[in-house]
């Protein structure tokens, strides 16, 4: 079983993921920047949540959970709805298609995105799973 | 609101105004819509496209040149050489503003010059103008010799190239910064009435209804696009955005439909350009997407880039890998005022013919094609403009010179029209769109492959299926082809990506109506089902309803590999959904009756 999102302990369970998965290593291993998502709050979701990825090359050097996205200068910030975010988690919602319907925001450098759209989909296949229950 | 469209008998130099009945721009708003309804009795099966009497109608819709969102643009009608049924073709740039500034809402052609001519319309001063010293210029230097002509630096000229003067039947229409009214051959129309431009000037207003609420909508919607993502993407990287993914996913073909992969195809896409020659954007009337790409290839020139289409047609489709080979292959078709799409294919069966030794040197004039090799396409496309040596056969469409070989079947093309660069093996719903377009193997009356990636639209029934479904998504193609048909009447660009209720606000403002979301997908089912009928009386049958063999075979390698879209049952369930009849395929009498279509139900039912 694994811990429950949102959590610390989920965070780090998918940092273990991404530097144990032979697949996304493989697709990602000419990816270079590091990932901030920004979780709108809602009713299941009190406060602002933001954690932060940093990928190099396949692996994951470093996560953490931020106070806010500005306190790091990271290449992408990705933002949604905690609703969402949970869709995407539960495999309700495709991640191109959530991009394309303004689901998720991004904010970066769109010429590395759209030449790297199968590591975003390989990044969010790891994140699933890792993800048994949400809160 | 509608302004009246200008019509002109080119043989007899009558010039009248026309205003269609009320009824009309209820049931169809404007654009192909509207211009499909008004060219209905004059398109018959025994016209021929090139002829004087063949009608040729360029209109605009509502909004076009309202500074909404993406709304610059315009339309051109009529009955296609390339596929002898109804043919469209949008573009953007100025030119239809500025014919709206004009006072006119259309330009309605018939009849042929007996003089070589040009066109102006200077507010309500029209003109049939002596072009004699203008023939056999090219698409960009015709605009600044016709300014010069008639004295107005700022007129908007749309015109023809050597193509349409030699009637190739995919020459376009070219204004501005290579804006193309491109498919179905509609420059080669314009050519046949010895036409070569037309220039525009008004100094008039577009009429809105109620301007003021229109005025903070247009802002607003606006805003809204600029900072939407698939903008930002259409922004920084062009139309050819789209490629890397679209290759990763095997719906680039490459080596003329035959193959899934291709070495360097990583350069081939707005994210290789925009890292290295793209040094500007281009923008459409009033359009904050400006999507349009300005390339320095290292000589210092600007140049138009190529947008997506072009880099398949000339790059993945011929292998070519060398982008700054493509972007000359581009201008040297926007100059001689060729779609580059079906310029492209054409050429692509050339290399395939002669690989597989069907046509040989002697055929090409000595000419030697290899895969990636741009040379012998350079050669090809001037030949084929000036309708030279295998040229001449060349001009005629894929279809032909394939037939002329003894292998029609070996053309990716639909009715005459070569398919674009979205390829149904990975994206199936295309194999629809292709099939069923009433211009031939296009995928800009429906680009259902971008639903297949994810842009959907759940208020109108809009939803995701998996990119290689089958008979499951056959009604939902439908319902976007509906969508789509109304982007077409208003006239809207594809990338205007708002909601639909705020496009409907926005019509309703500029019209003084109340059309509800419904209503306009109601508008653009009619609109679909009248251009069907069209094509039915112009000889269509179900047979036409197909997709080429390369579609059928799976790819061996790449994102796509293995696959090929149930057809048959793709299309049976198509034919379902839009109570089609499945032996003849005209649409059922009650369908027609439903749709408002009832001279067209009198006619098939009679």
């Amino acid at each position: 079983m694994n811990p429950k999102f949102p959590s610390e302990e989920w965070l780090n369970n998918f940092h273990n993921k991404l530097n144990s998965d032979e697949q996304y290593a493989k697709i990602a291993k000419n990816w270079e920047g590091d990932i901030c998502v920004v979780l709108e709050p809602n009713h299941r979701l009190k406060e602002r949540l933001v954690y932060y990825w940093d990928l190099w090359h396949g692996k994951c050097k470093r996560v953490a959970v931020l106070e806010s996205e500005e306190e790091i200068d990271s290449a992408f910030v990705i933002t949604s709805t905690y609703d969402n975010f949970s869709l995407l988690l539960e495999e309700k919602l495709d991640p191109i298609q959530a991009m394309l319907t303004r689901k998720l925001k991004v904010k970066g450098n769109l010429a590395i995105l759209m030449r790297n759209v199968p590591v975003v989909l390989d990044f969010v296949r790891c994140a699933r799973e890792v993800t048994d229950e949400i809160l | 609101m509608m302004q009246p469209i200008l019509k002109i008998n080119l043989t007899n130099r009558n010039i009248e105004e026309y205003n269609p009945p009320q009824e009309w721009i209820n049931d169809y708003l404007g654009g192909a819509s509207l211009g499909a309804r008004i060219l209905y009795d004059d398109l018959n099966k025994e016209l021929k496209p090139l002829s004087a009497e063949a009608p040729l109608l360029f209109i605009v819709g509502p909004l076009t040149g309202t500074l909404g969102p993406a709304v610059g643009r315009f339309v051109v009608c009529g009955k296609s050489p390339a596929t002898g049924l109804w043919a469209e073709s949008n573009c953007g740039g100025f030119w239809g503003p500025e014919l709206r500034f004009c006072g006119y809402d259309g330009l309605w052609l018939v009849g042929r010059s007996d003089k070589r001519s040009f066109i102006s319309i200077l507010d309500n001063e029209i003109r049939i103008n002596d072009a004699e010293q203008f023939w056999g210029l090219d698409t960009y230097e015709i605009q600044k010799s016709i300014r010069a002509e008639i004295g107005v630096s700022n007129a908007k000229v749309l015109s023809i190239g050597m193509a349409g003067e030699n009637l190739v039947s995919y020459a376009g229409l070219f204004c501005d910064h290579g804006r193309t009214a491109g498919r179905t051959g509609l420059g080669a129309v314009l050519g046949s009435k010895n036409i070569k431009a037309i220039a525009v000037k008004g100094s008039g207003k577009v009429p809105i209804f109620d301007p003021d609420s229109f005025k903070e909508l247009r802002s607003s919607s606006n805003r809204f696009l600029k900072n939407d993502l698939v903008t930002q993407v259409a922004h920084d990287l062009g139309t050819a955005s789209v490629a890397d993914y679209s290759d990763y996913l095997g719906i680039m073909p490459k080596k003329y439909y035959s193959k899934g992969l291709m070495k360097g195809s990583e350069n081939l896409s707005g994210s290789a350009i925009s890292e290295t020659i793209l040094v500007g954007t281009s923008a459409c009337h009033g359009c904050v997407i400006a999507c349009g790409r300005v390339v320095d290839t290292g000589d210092g020139i600007r140049r138009k880039g190529p947008e997506y289409e072009t880099l398949v047609s000339f790059g993945a489709i011929l292998l070519i890998q060398n982008v700054n080979d493509i972007v000359e292959l581009n201008e040297l078709c926007d100059r001689m005022g060729l779609d580059t799409i079906s310029t492209g294919n054409v050429i692509g069966l050339a290399y395939k013919l002669y690989d597989n030794k069907i046509i040989n040197r002697n055929d090409l004039d000595g000419l030697e094609l290899k895969w990636g090799n741009a040379d012998g396409a350079m050669k090809l496309i001037s030949m084929i403009s000036k309708r030279s040596g295998i040229g001449d056969l060349m001009a005629n469409g894929s279809k032909s010179f394939a037939s002329h070989f003894g292998v029609e079947e070996e053309a990716v093309q639909v009715n005459g029209l070569e398919a674009a660069g979205h390829d149904p093996r990975g994206a199936s719903g295309m194999a629809i769109v292709y099939a069923t377009s009433p211009r031939g193997a296009c995928h800009n009356k429906s680009d259902y492959f971008m639903v297949d990636w994810g842009q959907t639209h759940e208020s109108i029934g809009i939803e995701l299926f998996p990119r290689q479904a089958g008979a499951e998504k056959s009604a939902n193609v439908a319902r976007h082809q509906d969508y789509r048909a109304i982007f077409d009447s208003l006239v809207v660009c594809f990338f205007s990506n708002i909601h639909f209720q705020t496009l409907a606000d926005l019509t309703n403002q500029a019209m003084g109506t109340s059309y509800s979301t419904q209503d306009l997908m109601l508008i653009g089912e009619r609109a679909w089902n009248l251009k069907r009928c069209i094509n039915i009386r112009l000889g269509l049958t179900s047979e036409n309803d197909t997709i080429p063999k390369a579609f059928l075979k799976p790819f061996k390698e790449g994102g796509s590999a293995d696959y090929v879209p149930d057809f048959k049952n793709m299309m049976r369930a198509y034919y379902l959904a839009r109570d089609w009849d499945p032996i003849t395929g005209i649409p059922s009498f009650q369908k027609l009756n439903s749709l408002g279509l009832n001279i067209q139900a009198t006619e098939f039912y009679p």
